[in-house]
């Protein structure tokens, strides 16, 4: 059971531009250098996070990308949900054929894990993790998340 | 986020026999005919399901396969855990030295990852195969009772 790397990517991305937020349209490349990421795989996760409406592209020199909301509106689950399609930890049922043990453990274990973590990350805002990232050890300083 | 179809179908395994044949032992075709997984898949699965203890092998005319122990005792998250390598998110929940990223000593992703992991524990740690056992049978009786009014 993983969350792919363009889930967790994106998210740092997303974190790094909430960080920002404010301050003009952020470039890619900056968020690239500091997160230590490629530019070129952000760009297709920008594209995907554009079109889900969560970022706001601008083009131009003076270009990049701001979020499309006030990080406060933002949940974990929203963001999570564009990156990673489906969050639910087994495929969806195809009730005809699935056995008796099947479609109970679907309804007492499988739907309860995939309801808890999702009442878990709709708890979680885009805002409350760039407070936990300001109010960090400030011992080791750095501009990355 | 998906968990493989081999531990999910461990769970089915072990819960047949937790729910059909908690103290005599049972032959594989006869859970794969009731769970619908093929004999060759299940026994790949009960020979990472016996490493683990969980389930052990009886020889002879009335042999096949029991509980290695008392269903009250096995765990879901315990058959999970004996399938999958990793039953958390990211493999920094385990450690940060897992993680290779230079910038990693500020992550605040991570405690999104921790924070999964932990909700995902707290129901598979707490969740034993008596219990589910147990459900199963309650629910199949009400079923029925309703089917003969």
């Amino acid at each position: 059971m993983k969350i792919s790397t363009r889930g967790r990517y994106g998210l740092r991305a997303l974190l790094d531009l909430a960080v920002h937020d404010g301050q003009g349209c952020i470039a890619l490349s900056d968020i690239a250098s500091r997160q230590a990421l490629s530019f070129n795989y952000l760009e297709g996760i920008f594209a995907h996070l554009k079109r889900a409406g969560l970022v706001i592209g601008t083009a131009g020199s003076m270009g990049g990308y701001t979020l499309a909301k006030p990080p406060k509106e933002i949940t974990v689950h929203e963001i999570l949900l564009v990156l990673e399609g489906d969050l639910s930890v087994t495929d969806r049922a195809l009730p005809e054929k699935d056995s008796e043990i099947r479609s109970f453990l679907r309804s007492e274990v499988w739907d309860v894990l995939d309801q808890e973590i999702e009442n878990l990350l709709k708890t979680i805002t885009i805002a409350d993790l760039t407070d936990a990232f300001l109010h960090r050890d400030h011992s080791s300083q750095c501009s990355c998340l | 986020m998906k968990l493989s179809t081999k531990s999910r179908y461990a769970l089915e395994g072990l819960l047949y026999i937790a729910i059909h044949s908690p103290t005599e032992a049972v032959r594989i075709k006869q859970i794969a005919e009731c769970t619908k997984i093929s004999v060759a898949y299940l026994e790949q699965i009960f020979f990472l399901l016996k490493k683990s203890n969980l389930l052990t092998t009886v020889r002879g005319s009335k042999g096949g396969y029991t509980l290695a122990k008392p269903s009250q005792e096995i765990t879901v998250g315990m058959i999970i855990r004996s399938i999958e390598t990793h039953i958390v998110p990211v493999a920094c929940v385990g450690s940060l030295s897992e993680c290779n990223s230079r910038v990693r000593a500020n992550c605040v992703s991570r405690q999104i990852w921790i924070q999964i992991n932990d909700t995902i524990n707290r129901i598979v740690d707490h969740l034993t195969l008596q219990d589910l056992a147990d459900r199963y049978k309650a629910q199949n009786l009400t079923a029925k009772k309703g089917d003969s009014q």
